[in-house]
């Protein structure tokens, strides 16, 4: 086991004693990649409730993270069940959010590129892509064959390619 | 070509390296401290219930039983209708004898104070 996660799953055991110090330090550790890859896949005015929606859930359900997944891919599958409940809520599964307009330059280009991928293409390539999950972990995060999974990075990554070459062809 | 692409969408897709976010991180804790008084509370209320639910059968038991008493059976069979408005009013009085004390000072008091 990774010692990042020796270190995770032993604040995780003093949260779930109700040790909110311990609880703190996860949180303060894991927001900045969650909030980033919600962001990215559901916009930013989304990502921070369902952060902290997930967050809380994590809170509660601490005694249950056992250390065999990374505590991020575990903490993301809980954000992720959260955005699938809002939206079932919402009943709009099928609604493909562009992240959060008002960005500039890089950011704003990427955004642009993502906002035109699909929601699972953008979920997807965002994970592997950018926040180093396997292609295993992100399948079964989407409840996806790992083959479907792989094809899904895939076109989305040579979806942006072909819009970067044009962008930097002018 | 290709490695320029995927080290540009590497970097565009990596988490942005920052400070962690203490507004964020205080207001998660925030939700965690209300989270943990609101259980707190429940479990309060749960306790005051079951307390008062064990008096309320003490109560009925030690009715039953005085009313098999042999002067207090033949006093209700001579007037059924007497002896179980009094059986009913004792029972109502000591009901809200034992009901109100936990209440004052118990779970619904805090509940209502927060």
């Amino acid at each position: 086991m990774h010692r990042s996660n020796d270190e995770d799953l032993a604040l995780s055991k003093r949260a779930a004693r109700g040790d909110s110090a311990a609880f703190a330090m996860l949180v303060e550790k894991h927001e900045r990649p969650l909030r980033s890859f919600l962001a990215r896949s559901f916009g930013s005015d989304a990502a921070d409730d369902i952060a902290q929606d997930a967050f809380l859930k994590a809170w509660r359900a601490a005694g249950q993270y056992d250390g065999r997944a990374r505590y991020s891919t575990w903490l993301t599958r809980i954000a992720w069940r959260c955005r699938l409940d809002a939206l079932r809520k919402r009943r709009s599964d099928e609604v493909a959010e562009a992240p959060a307009e008002g960005s500039v330059g890089l950011a704003a280009e990427v955004d642009d590129m993502l906002a035109r991928l699909s929601n699972t293409e953008r979920v997807s390539l965002v994970l592997c892509e950018g926040h180093g999950w396997t292609h295993a972990e992100a399948a079964e995060l989407l409840s996806l064959p790992l083959g479907t999974l792989k094809s899904t990075v895939a076109r989305a990554k040579a979806k942006c390619r072909e819009m970067w070459e044009e962008a930097s062809n002018g | 070509m290709a490695d320029e692409f995927d080290r540009f969408l590497k970097s565009a897709l990596a988490p942005p390296e920052r400070m962690p976010d203490r507004k964020f991180v205080a207001r998660v804790q925030a939700g965690v401290g209300l989270e943990e008084r609101l259980a707190a509370q429940k479990s309060a209320l749960v306790g005051d219930l079951l307390k008062q639910l064990l008096a309320l059968a003490a109560v009925a038991a030690g009715l039953w039983f005085i009313g098999r008493a042999e002067p207090v059976a033949s006093w209700f069979t001579q007037s059924p209708a007497a002896g179980l408005a009094i059986l009913l009013v004792g029972f109502g009085s000591l009901v809200a004898l034992l009901g109100q004390r936990p209440l004052r000072g118990g779970a619904l008091s805090k509940l209502n104070a927060s």
